[in-house]
């Protein structure tokens, strides 16, 4: 083993001095950058805690930022991974759709997320869109909506642009049940138990670990959220769909406030990682399946 | 073995050939006499004696390589100006391509182009060539990035001629000219001609004529507007600064104010107030977060009587991808009630050249663009309305689209003149129109409301 730590070093090294250079060098700036008055064009002018106080005690527009992201990586975390879930034991049934439906469910994962807000922006469309076409079919237009602009469907049409589509879930979690062993299967089959409870008893909680690590996956992609946002409503109508990543690009290229923008970003990196720790001690991640 | 052997050999074929083109690029990109740094501008350049001996002797031989400058543009693809920009490079090529080379990045989206530019500013490091648009001048000045023209300009007062007093002015502070225009904004509104007879109207000369057309309009089974109120909600907002500028001496003023911060004025109120009731009751089910392409298919579709517009659509409506054909023969031009049409002068381009060479270099290009060659093909090639009276339309150009005339001489014909929200607000108000203008729609907020939350972002503006 002795002998090896020369390659080991070596070969950590691209790596190493790639995260140094990209990521850790970022991440110093936007800290030291964000205890700041910093816009385009000037140098950066100290001001200690300033922009966290008003971050907090005076910007509405954060507040409601913030609690739109915490809802979407509550629902993201939640529901996603259950629907992920679900459909990953169906297709573990392997029924002769399997396959096909596996294929399927992957199409929205495969398309670039502009283009999938583009997709909802016309389909959801109040004169030509699909969806109120459909609702004509059933009636006399009265309730064919401004699904992205109208305050009462805009969060909830924008959480469906991603919220139903798990199939990145689906798919880790169908390798993790294909790594159980059959003899479990077997043993739970001939003691009698039905297909309902070998999954409730045995398939389930054998997952927690890939569970948690869904969890973890879904939740924090709503941290970097932005492209459908941005493609859709903007954030409107009002704040009603604005999230912590779209403030802090309007923050930084809008408002020309890169000093505020930073101390919004070091928030969102701190909100992440407590999540992600979080996560981590409520599904012991890392420890062995019981 | 064989196998191994020639996988290796690949392998070590594939990153040799890899590492060839990677130092290939690299020593051609520092070491190429075409790179416009001189050599007082780079170090480098005289540490050795027998390159700069020998580099003075085939100077002596070859002709001076051209000055490279970078340029981006937002102007490609699909956009209005995307022919004559090409045209406008291609020309300037054919002329002084022998003494300037013009490295042209395309960015394919004006949000995408003022994203990229204020980055590029943070950092310093900004294209030799730039477009000052929404705001990006005002970020270009205080960083001190850019090169004021005055010198320029002195130098070579015909050039200064053919801009005009009133276009530098327009670009000028504090005695510094920081941009040069290209072009004129005049815009007014195109309406269908054929709805219009329908239900018996003329374009209306007072703000309450006009929406009393919008009745008559919906009476007779039209739409009366082609509004939008996503993106910058520009159709929207050209009526919007229209009713402020035509509303007399304060909303006038208010429309030809740089930066104006304080939006809580009743002309404003009032204004928000009438687009409230147009957008409720007057336009398509989708303006409400709808993009400038839903309101220009809109009217090109005949699916609404009216869309405030510059004079640049006018080639879409002979265009028969986006209108059906003879549309063009339907569409009529007017000026806004109270004979008022925005009019106001681009901030158009700027020197960020960062050597002497550079910055004479792109003093040339945006001399040659912005110059009366640069002008007719403007206007030639998009309908642009040039900076001097010395450009005008040609006899074939007049031919194809009369409608061009005609709103030329509807903007000589118009009394009040004002800039539209874009080219006065702060970019972070221009992006704010999108969110507020649901909440006024809906109810969740009073024009007063707006007012104030307009006044509230225009402050936050660093």
């Amino acid at each position: 083993m002795t002998n090896y730590r020369g390659y080991i070093a070596l070969f950590l090294m691209p790596t190493v001095a790639l995260f140094l250079l990209v990521y850790a060098v970022s991440i110093v700036i936007l800290f030291g950058t964000s205890f700041t008055e910093w816009s385009t064009g000037l140098k950066p002018a100290f001001i200690g805690f300033r922009n966290f106080v008003d971050m907090f005690a005076k910007d509405a527009s954060f507040k409601d930022g913030f609690w739109n992201t915490a809802l979407w990586v509550l629902l993201q975390s939640t529901l996603h991974v259950l629907i992920g879930l679900v459909f990953a034991i169906i297709l573990n049934m392997k029924e002769f759709y399997w396959k096909f439906a596996r294929t399927v469910f992957m199409f929205p994962n495969i398309i670039s997320g502009a283009a999938v807000g583009m997709l909802f922006l016309c389909m959801l469309n109040p004169n030509f869109g699909a969806v109120n076409s459909i609702v004509r079919l059933f009636g006399d237009g009265e309730y064919a909506q401004n699904w992205f602009m109208d305050y009462a469907t805009a969060f909830l049409s924008v959480t469906m642009t991603w919220l139903p589509y798990a199939a990145v879930v689906t798919i880790l979690i169908l390798a993790e049940i294909a790594a159980i062993p059959d003899s479990l299967f077997e043993s739970a089959r001939i003691d009698g138990a039905s297909e309902l409870k070998i999954n409730l008893f045995i398939v389930i909680p054998m997952l927690r670990n890939i569970i948690g690590t869904c969890v973890i996956l879904a939740g924090t992609s709503m941290l970097q959220k932005m492209d459908i946002i941005m493609m859709t409503t903007g954030g409107g109508p009002g704040n009603t769909t604005l999230n912590l990543p779209m403030y802090i690009y309007k923050t930084a290229m809008m408002d020309n406030n890169f000093g505020y923008s930073n101390a919004v970003g070091v928030f969102l990196i701190g909100f992440g990682i407590v999540f992600v720790l979080l996560v981590r001690y409520l599904f012991r991640i890392g420890n062995a399946s019981t | 073995m064989n196998k191994t052997f020639f996988k290796t050999g690949g392998a070590i074929a594939g990153a040799v050939v890899l590492l060839a083109s990677v130092t290939a690029c690299g020593s051609n990109n520092s070491s190429s006499p075409n790179s416009g740094v001189s050599s007082s501008d780079n170090p480098s350049a005289s540490t050795s004696a027998s390159a700069s001996a020998s580099a003075q002797a085939s100077e002596q031989i070859a002709p001076k390589a051209p000055v490279k400058i970078k340029y981006l543009t937002y102007r490609v693809g699909t956009h209005a100006s995307a022919k004559l920009e090409a045209e406008q490079i291609k020309q300037f090529n054919a002329k002084y391509g022998n003494e300037v080379e013009v490295q042209v990045e395309e960015i394919p989206s004006d949000s995408a182009y003022e994203d990229k530019l204020k980055i590029l500013a943070a950092s310093g490091d900004i294209p030799d060539v730039v477009m000052g648009k929404n705001g990006i001048n005002d970020i270009l000045i205080k960083g001190n990035l850019a090169t004021p023209f005055n010198d320029y300009l002195s130098q070579d007062p015909e050039w200064a001629k053919e801009i005009g007093d009133e276009a530098l002015a327009a670009n000028t502070r504090d005695g510094k000219v920081w941009s040069i225009s290209d072009q004129k904004q005049t815009v007014g509104y195109f309406y269908n001609k054929e709805m219009f007879e329908k239900a018996g109207i003329k374009p209306a000369q007072t703000w309450d004529e006009f929406m009393s057309n919008n009745e008559k309009l919906k009476g007779a089974g039209f739409v009366p507007l082609a509004l939008m109120t996503g993106e910058n909600a520009w159709t929207t907002n050209l009526i919007l600064a229209s009713i402020v500028g035509t509303s007399g001496e304060a909303g006038n003023k208010f429309m030809n104010t740089l930066h104006p911060s304080d939006f809580n004025t009743p002309e404003m109120i009032d204004a928000l107030g009438k687009v409230k009731t147009m957008l409720e009751k007057y336009t398509t089910k989708d303006a409400i977060g709808a993009g400038y392409a839903n309101a220009a298919n809109s009217f090109c579709q005949a699916k609404a009587a009216i869309i405030a517009n510059g004079p640049w659509m006018i080639g879409d409506f002979s265009d028969t991808t986006k209108c059906a054909a003879g549309f063009d023969q339907k569409v009529g031009i007017a000026a806004f009630p109270g004979n008022g049409m925005i009019s106001s002068y681009e901030v158009g381009y700027m020197n960020g050249g960062k050597t002497q060479e550079t910055r004479d270099a792109a003093e040339k290009f945006i001399r040659f663009k912005t110059g009366l060659e640069g002008q007719r093909i403007a206007l030639e090639f998009g309908n642009v309305v040039p900076v001097s009276d010395q450009v005008q339309p040609s006899d074939e150009l007049k031919q194809k689209y009369p409608l061009l005339v005609e709103s030329i001489e509807v903007g000589n014909q118009s009394q009040v003149h004002y800039g539209s929200f874009d080219s006065i607000v702060y970019p972070n108000v221009t992006d704010a129109w999108k969110l507020l203008y649901p909440e006024l729609v809906f109810g969740k907020s009073t024009a007063e409301e707006i007012a104030k939350k307009l006044s509230e972002i225009a402050a936050k503006n660093k």
